[in-house]
């Protein structure tokens, strides 16, 4: 019975892999899978859910306007740069306000517009998410965390806004924008190069679970 | 009072160094220091930024963790003149809201080598530097300064004053030592990455904590929690496949392995820096990942489900394929029997199963009571239990080819026996697949597994019973459905030919077994294992010739019981095996005793009578603070000059296996283990305890000292 002396090492991966089989989904935000559902509700009172705008190109930027890393991009104006440019390929951008009350960056929903007049941001809608519950879908650890999700609903970018991890505004020329080139290369049907990276900023204030 | 005195000592401690190296901003205090008062061309030395960060406020490592920025220093240096990477402190982990970062609290310092080149020519070195750095508690604040310190360049360099040497000695020994152990990583099913720490024969009883923070962003994710366990095979950390978006696995994942250990007399936290390469052929079970997300954990039904389909699938293993052969084989020869009769053998056969099980279970259980942790399989790292196992094997091929018979349905094929003694032999069966089983149960149930042996003793006992029922199942199916049963073919000569043929399974079966063995003693078990089958067969044939009834019955039963007690004599043997294997093992096995002699009382009490000084390291092989303390401190060069220079004598206990002697002196000295390290001054006739925590520099002024006193 030549079978008895299998390798002991082929079985244990085909019964590991065997016996995990239906455990393999995650329910994490993977690149390359259904982008994690929400229903989120913006400053304005207005109702946002994912599954609605199918169809569409939507960017997700976490956001605590206190954060130094966040000021970085709206003080040297290249957050605004991209809203606008994305705004004239009519990709949807939702601004997450994830901090929860109390922390630092939670906003009520006049301040959140305040920001946006202040800063002269052009997001599509800025959404309010003091529970955290849309950052924690998508596992976001910093502000400003972006994510970009395809007209099928497919999570096809997670990362940083760019490549360099500072809070000096004369790092924006330098820095490789990452999301920029995303989305240009998700518009012009291509794959996106560096889908996934490294994400900087300061933690993301969940409220103390 | 005492804070105007605080004032006064930081004001005098600010004075030496030059206005401009310290840089004060709301939540960080930084200063460039030197090492050196005075720098000589040609010859590298070290400076910090020493950063006294306010209390609660951290800031980051070279891998920030899931938010954050690591320090960073731009060095504005003379032509010529070089600054190497930051040497970074030990990390420590900080969970701010459960997003996980790796830093510092507290005051620390960055280290960096300064090389001026030889032919340095300036009579100032100014060294400059920019540095950025984040610090936050909930909130972050990016903060900078710019400092310059100008040091003299003279014909020899001269150390700093005391305090900031001791600063720097401080410092180096918070930095993480090159790991004395190799390391690789394998990748789950689930692109996971395990990692191994190649540290064999550590007590996981002593060490806790154990936190491996990954070097860089990408390869190992931050935030999943680490369930790193010690095994016999080292310290196996499973891991979180970072977000890095690689087209292939990596092929290295370099970090810092961080432990605690607990020794005689204390908890010291120690860390190696490692470099782990990718090991193909290691591909951990999916249960080590089970454990480290959230999301993963098996729910108890999850567990028990997957128990019982694993049980089923059991049956389809090679290793329990022989008796499930021979369970068919009993089976067919049951048929013609009453309805009732077939379905007592299949209760029969299943209750053995799940005894089995229980008792395993109860096994597990008692272990985990008294050792805290247990790993399936563990009795599968005895070559006793392997040879035991060889020799059923045997023992039951030989039966099956028809050597001997032995009453009960256990091997009764063919006899047509009566369905009272069916049921221990199926009972019997149903123990002995269990126990052919557990071989495969390892790496085939390690999820399930996984969960039962970390879970309460209730849950722990239901799945392994689950699985039990799973290996049953399709035989008591079969036993209770009349249907089925008219299936299977009519008796007849064919089943003594089937019998025989199964004996082959069964010998190919303590073949392997033979060779599991060898893994564990090397090629001597191989010579214990047949020798000790020839023994049993010689004894099975003793007792089978002759007339069953003559004088010399009793004779032949005397040798038989001979032969066979030299056979599980040879068992015996192969447990001293691994003993001497595991003292002849690699460096990171044992203790080395290279330039030290055994401990002895009589050795101690002879050099003393001598006059010489004595030094004695009480170690062992699992004890990780007394290697660290070996490495940094005890067999560095200039620690081998002084012991020398000094004429010490070196001697050297070994604790690993409870040397009695020493477990006395330990006692005397107050301590429950070691590390302990004695000094006897020479003409002292008590000896000084030293620090569990060595220095080369504490080592060679205690050496040096005696010695210059007595001059």
């Amino acid at each position: 019975m030549p079978k008895t002396i299998v390798p002991r090492r082929s079985f244990l991966a085909g019964g590991a892999a065997l016996a995990f089989a239906p455990l393999t989904a995650r329910a994490a935000a993977d690149l390359g899978a259904p982008a994690p559902a929400f229903v989120g509700r913006d400053s304005n009172g207005k109702t946002w859910e994912l599954v609605q705008l199918r169809g569409r190109t939507v960017v997700l930027e976490t956001t605590n306007h206190d954060c130094p890393y966040v000021g970085k991009q709206y003080r040297s104006g290249n957050m605004q740069a991209l809203q606008r440019e994305a705004a004239a390929k009519s990709v949807i951008w939702l601004t997450v306000a994830a901090s929860a009350p109390g922390e630092q960056g939670y906003v009520t929903a006049n301040e959140a517009n305040d920001i946006v007049r202040r800063n002269n941001a052009a997001p599509t809608a800025v959404l309010l998410d003091p529970q955290g519950k849309i950052a924690h879908a998508y596992n976001a650890t910093v502000t400003p965390h972006m994510f970009i999700i395809n007209a099928a609903g497919v999570l096809v970018y997670k990362g940083g806004i760019d490549s360099i991890a500072s809070t000096n505004v004369a790092d924006v020329p330098r820095a490789r924008q990452y999301v920029r080139l995303a989305l240009d290369e998700l518009l012009a049907g291509k794959p996106i190069t560096d889908a996934s990276t490294r994400p900087y900023g300061c933690s993301l204030k969940y409220a103390p679970s | 009072m005492s804070r105007v005195l605080a004032l006064l000592v930081s004001l005098l401690l600010a004075l030496p160094a030059a206005a401009q190296s310290v840089v004060k901003t709301e939540n960080v205090r930084a200063e460039l220091i030197s090492e050196v008062s005075q720098a000589k061309a040609g010859e590298p030395f070290w400076v910090a930024l020493r950063q006294t960060i306010r209390p609660h406020w951290h800031t980051y490592w070279k891998n920030p963790g899931d938010a954050g920025q690591a320090t960073d220093i731009a060095w504005k240096l003379p032509a010529g003149v070089t600054a190497g990477p930051i040497v970074w402190p030990t990390p420590m982990k900080i969970d701010v809201g459960g997003i996980i970062n790796y830093g510092f609290e507290g005051d620390i310092l960055l280290l960096a080598k300064i090389t001026p080149p030889a032919d340095f020519a300036g009579s100032t070195l100014t060294v400059a530097a920019n540095a950025n750095w984040l610090v936050c508690d909930d909130v972050c604040i990016p903060e900078e300064g710019k400092f310059s310190l100008a040091l003299p360049v003279g014909p020899a360099a001269v150390p700093a004053d005391a305090a900031t040497r001791a600063l720097f000695d401080r410092a180096r020994r918070d930095v993480p030592m090159e790991s004395p152990w190799p390391a690789r990583f394998g990748i789950g099913p689930l692109g996971d990455p395990t990692l191994i720490v190649d540290a064999k024969g550590l007590k996981p009883d002593t060490i806790r904590g154990i936190y491996f923070f990954p070097a860089e962003w990408g390869a190992v994710a931050n935030m999943a929690q680490q369930t790193a366990k010690v095994t016999p095979d080292g310290i196996r950390i499973p891991l979180r496949k970072g977000d890095a978006k690689a087209t292939a696995a990596p092929t290295q994942i370099s970090g810092t392995l961080v432990l605690t250990e607990k020794t005689g007399d204390g908890e010291h936290r120690q860390a190696f820096d490692l470099v782990a390469k990718l090991d193909p052929a290691f591909v951990p079970e999916a249960a080590s990942s089970a454990g480290a997300g959230p999301g993963e954990i098996l729910s108890f039904w999850q567990a028990l489900l997957f128990a019982l389909l694993g049980g089923l699938i059991l049956n389809l293993m090679p290793c329990v394929f022989p008796v499930l052969a021979m369970k068919a084989a009993a089976f067919v020869d049951l048929v013609g029997h009453s309805r009732g009769e077939i379905r007592r053998d299949g209760i029969a056969y299943t209750a053995g199963v799940l005894v089995s099980f229980g008792l395993m279970a109860a096994a597990v259980l008692a272990i985990r009571a008294s050792l805290g942790e247990v790993t399936w399989g563990f009795q599968f790292q005895s070559p006793i239990f392997s040879l035991l196992i060889a020799y059923l094997f045997f023992i039951v091929g030989l039966n099956l080819s028809g050597l001997f018979e032995v009453g009960g349905r256990f091997a009764g094929l063919g006899q047509g026996l009566a369905g009272r003694h069916g049921m221990t032999g199926a009972f019997f069966t149903g123990v002995l697949a269990v126990v052919v089983a557990t071989p495969c149960t390892a790496p085939f149930m390690a999820a399930a597994l996984g969960f039962a042996l970390s879970q309460p003793a209730p849950v722990t006992v239901a799945v392994l019973l689950a699985m039990g029922l799973g290996l049953a199942l399709p035989y008591l199916v079969l036993a209770m459905t009349p249907a089925l049963q008219r299936l299977l073919p009519k008796p007849g000569p064919w089943m003594v030919r089937l019998r025989q043929f199964l004996a082959f399974p069964m010998y190919a079966s303590a073949v392997w077994m033979i060779w599991v063995l060898t893994q564990q003693t090397g090629a001597n078990g191989v010579l214990y294992a047949l020798g000790g089958m020839i023994l049993i067969a010689f004894a099975i044939w003793l007792l089978r010739v002759g007339a069953p009834a003559s004088p010399a019955l009793w004779a032949r039963r005397g040798v038989a019981a001979a032969a066979v007690l030299l056979a599980f004599a040879a068992a015996l043997k192969v447990e001293d095996q691994p003993a001497t294997a595991a003292t002849a093992g690699g460096p990171a096995s044992g203790v080395s005793f290279e330039g030290w002699t055994p401990f002895s009382r009589a050795r101690v009490d002879e050099a003393l009578a001598s006059g010489k000084p004595v030094f004695v390291d009480f170690t062992a092989a699992w004890c990780i603070t007394c290697l660290v303390n070996e490495r940094v401190a005890l067999e560095t060069r200039a620690t081998r000059r002084a012991f020398e220079q000094t004429g010490t004598v070196k001697l050297k206990g070994d604790w690993t296996n409870r040397d009695p002697e020493i477990t006395a002196m330990l006692k005397e000295m107050g301590r429950a283990g070691v590390p302990l390290y004695l000094y006897w001054a020479s003409g002292e006739s008590h000896p000084k305890i030293l620090p569990q925590i060595l220095t080369e520099a504490s080592v060679i002024s205690e050496l040096t000292s005696h010695q210059q006193a007595k001059r």
